[in-house]
């Protein structure tokens, strides 16, 4: 499928956008969440699979088509989701109500893991990439209190999100193109003729003038400054993960330290033992 | 003829259709200054060329009299002095709008005016301060420590920035922070400062900064504090260049320059009249290698001719003397085919040229020419073999858009040295780690992560998480690494503990009173117990050997599932 006249590779560039993917499920219940008629009875939860871009940015442009595998014992369980077929629907569909990602709902019982393959826009050549998530219907975490403070949530959803940033390794010339024209705040459309072509560089300089809280703009690598309800995932949630992760390597550093010295002080031990048992 | 001859003559008025006459002279007649309208009159149709010059100012004067305008001593402020000085100017007094409801009321008016608001200079607004960054106590411990400087310092160099209006060679004269120390302003001496109390005896020699290290730290702190405030992605243009400039400030340079520009200044006349000559010479040395690269790179071209003879003796070709003599030879006979070659046919292709040359061996000859070139002349190879790639490259160049560092950031581009073409996901790298290790290292960094209580998933692999969680593994692993060193150091001191409670054991039967010390006891045992002795350390040494020989099995064994 790789299109053999795409140009040659960028060298040495790597482009990342990050997105999410994961699973987002809500248990059947008689006031909110209705089974609906024609759902087997031992069904308990409806679920949702999905994969989007941070902040509900669009991801069409780079990701062609996602293929969620289901369990086998779900009918109809591959179930393979195109761009185009999605962006046609939502020409039909008043903004608020259009799709910006890939999902696909379901009903069920039991937890499984769903594969899914990203195929990615035809420009850019590459080959479909897989991903595993675990589809979770029940709260988890590794302590009880984490599973407590999943269940009491709220809305009783269960949320199994995961974010990814998705590289281009040396992109082609053309699917580079792509990736680096195009940004601009979100909410304004889209303008005429795609994301290709010159004259960009003067809409993004104009776009940064209007960019001043820090929104992430349709089609560039950004991801939010904040972390909001409903969107885990920003510079500050990075920050937080960094600093965990440089607390543990700190801790590591200690127990380093400690061992070292503690082999020095064997050392020293196992010379005088052997020397004594050698004289 | 004006109106006036006429009446002088006495001719009629009828005679000349006179409307018509007036129009013309009214709208004909120059306007000129200083003369009776009767004498210009007298001119006629031919204006009068020459005019006295008469001063009419007095007349004009008269004429155009205005109340004279109304000037005023009034009081200002410089809202730019901190003294509150009030000084005073004179000042044109108000519109005449209020000077029509009377002289008396306006005076009134105009002093309640002035006494309400005394106006402010117009000059106070070019007294800008500039923005010197802030920061608060936790801001600069996360970011901004630098064991060069302490936190007293910085603020202190802070404050004489604004002080000095970011003057630098003003902020460099005036900075004295031993000064600012002999003279405590308070108790708050920073966390480093807090031995260097000014009570003390002894007063730390502060270190002699140059005004470039001010600038230095004064911009790593000032672009910190931008990218703290916002994020480098989230500038704007303007934001964005001025961090760049701050973050790229390099001292080392910036002194390099200084001292370069002072030299440059300090050059005496013959100085430069031999500067320019060595330049000269240079441009002249250049100009012959590049003749002399040039030609070299002829002779290697046509070295390619006869193959049949360089394959087989190379030797006498690797000496100039040689490549001299080849030169000669093959311009004589270049000459002679040159000649034809003007008739219009193309000799320089080494396919062509040579008789002896079959086309199928002239590429891999070229190629073995090649590398024979770069053992003998590298800097002629390095140039004749680059042009290739420029021509490759060439045309998709201009294609691509150069991204400025900023659009870099949006769009999330960054260069490599090495990349593995293709699409990837950023949390491949830890899984490859993870996953590259043999099972039960892998099972042993999970472990330890989660006595860590960091999650082996990431939350957010960024590149910035996944680069410090890399760290983190390394540490990881050499942690595990040591903890094998350290129990197989624990085996061996079992292994000699055993020993020596074994030759305590042995011993003591042997020697009843030995008591007295161990070297004594060693002494008088020596003769005696020789033998035995010789046996335990075999054995010794033998277990040893057996422990080692186990661990590095081992080792070896983790290093095979690593790679």
């Amino acid at each position: 499928m790789a299109p053999v006249n795409a140009g040659k590779r960028v060298k040495g560039v790597q482009i990342h956008r990050p997105f999410i993917y994961g699973t987002t499920a809500r248990p059947f219940n008689d006031t909110d969440n209705v089974r609906p008629p024609g759902v087997p009875a031992d069904h308990t939860h409806s679920w949702t699979v999905f994969v989007k871009g941070v902040e509900d940015t669009e991801i069409f442009y780079w990701l062609r088509r996602v293929q969620f595998k289901l369990h086998e014992s779900i009918p109809n369980h591959l179930r393979t989701l195109d761009a185009e077929t999605i962006s046609k629907e939502n020409e039909t569909k008043p903004p608020s109500k259009r799709q910006k990602g890939f999902a696909v709902h379901e009903t069920g019982w039991g937890e499984f893991e769903i594969t899914i393959k990203l195929y990615y826009d035809s420009k850019s050549g590459e080959k479909p990439q897989t991903l595993y998530h675990h589809l979770r219907l029940h709260p988890y975490g590794r302590t009880e209190a984490e599973k407590e403070a999943m269940r009491n949530n709220g809305t009783g959803e269960v949320v199994a999100w995961t974010y990814e940033e998705q590289l281009f390794n040396e992109p082609y010339e053309e699917f580079y193109k792509i990736l680096t024209t195009g940004a601009r705040d979100k909410g304004t459309p889209a303008p005429g003729g795609g994301g290709k072509g010159k004259g960009k560089g003067g809409k993004v300089a104009a776009a940064e003038e209007n960019n001043v809280k820090g929104d992430v703009k349709e089609r560039s690598a950004m991801i939010p400054l904040q972390t909001r309800p409903g969107q885990p995932f920003s510079r500050e949630a990075e920050q937080l993960e960094i600093k965990r992760i440089r607390e543990g390597e700190e801790k590591v550093q200690d127990m380093i330290l400690q061992m070292t010295r503690s082999h020095k002080a064997k050392e020293a031990e196992l010379a005088a033992l052997k020397e004594a048992n050698a004289a | 003829m004006s109106s006036d001859v006429r009446d002088v003559l006495n001719l009629s008025v009828e005679d000349r259709p006179r409307p018509a006459k007036r129009q013309k002279t009214a709208a004909s007649r120059p306007n000129l200054k200083g003369l009776a309208r009767e004498v210009q009159n007298l001119g006629g149709d031919n204006p009068i060329a020459i005019v006295p010059e008469i001063s009419s100012f007095k007349k004009r004067r008269l004429g155009s009299r205005k109340p004279a305008a109304r000037w005023k001593l009034a009081p200002f402020r410089n809202s730019a002095r901190g003294d509150g000085l009030l000084l005073k100017h004179w000042k044109r007094e108000a519109d005449k709008s209020s000077g029509q409801d009377g002289p008396a009321n306006e005076h009134e008016a105009t002093a309640e005016k002035q006494s309400e608001e005394i106006e402010d200079s117009e000059f106070a607004k070019f007294n800008v301060s500039v923005n010197v960054p802030q920061y608060s106590d936790d801001q600069y411990n996360a970011t901004l420590t630098n064991k060069d400087w302490t936190k007293d310092e910085t603020d202190y160099l802070m404050e004489t920035c604004k002080k000095f209006d970011l003057r630098w060679p003003l902020v460099w004269d005036r900075y004295d922070y031993a000064l600012k120390m002999l003279v405590p302003s308070g108790q708050g001496s920073g966390e480093g400062e807090s031995d260097a109390d000014p009570n003390s005896a002894v007063v730390p020699t502060p270190k002699i900064r140059t005004m470039e290290d001010l600038k230095a730290r004064y911009y790593e702190v000032a672009a910190k504090m931008m990218a703290v405030q916002r994020p480098v992605q989230y500038m704007n243009a303007a934001e964005f260049s001025l961090h760049e400039t701050m973050v790229n400030f390099r001292p080392g340079d910036e002194t390099k320059r200084k001292a370069y520009a002072q030299s440059l200044l300090g050059r005496s006349k013959e100085e430069i009249k031999e500067e320019e000559s060595l330049l000269i010479e240079v441009r002249r040395i250049l100009a012959r290698t590049e003749k002399f690269n040039q030609e070299r790179r002829e002779l290697y071209n046509r070295l390619d001719y006869p193959q049949s003879e360089t394959t087989q003796d190379l030797s006498s070709f690797k000496t100039s003397m040689g490549l001299q003599n080849l030169l000669q030879t093959l311009m004589n006979v270049d000459k002679s085919k040159k000649r034809k070659s003007l008739a219009g046919t193309e000799v320089n292709t080494p396919a062509s040229a040579g008789p002896s040359a079959h086309p199928g061996s002239t590429p891999i000859s070229d190629h073995r020419r090649e590398s024979i070139a770069a053992s003998t002349h590298r800097d002629s190879i390095g140039e004749s073999s680059r042009p290739e790639r420029p021509a490759k490259k060439g045309p998709q160049q201009p294609e691509r858009r150069k991204l400025t560092e900023q659009e870099e950031q949006i769009y999330g581009v960054s260069n490599h040295d090495r990349l593995s073409s293709g699409p990837t996901f950023r949390f491949e790298r830890i899984n490859k780690i993870l996953t590259t290790k043999s099972n039960a290292q892998h099972q042993r960094i999970i472990n330890t992560l989660a006595e860590l209580d960091v999650p082996a998933r990431l939350n957010m692999p960024t590149k910035a998480v996944v680069d410090q969680m890399e760290k983190l593994l390394n540490q990881i692993v050499i942690l595990l690494d040591l903890k094998k060193v350290g129990d197989k150091l624990d085996a061996d001191i079992k292994v000699e503990q055993v020993k020596k409670a074994d030759r305590e054991k042995r011993n003591a039967p042997a020697e009843p009173e030995k008591k007295g010390g161990a070297d004594e006891a060693a002494k008088a045992g020596a003769p005696a117990t020789e033998s035995a002795k010789a046996d335990a350390a075999d054995g010794a040494q033998q277990a040893g050997q057996n422990g080692d020989a186990g661990v590095k099995q081992e080792v070896a064994e983790d290093k095979m599932d690593t790679t």
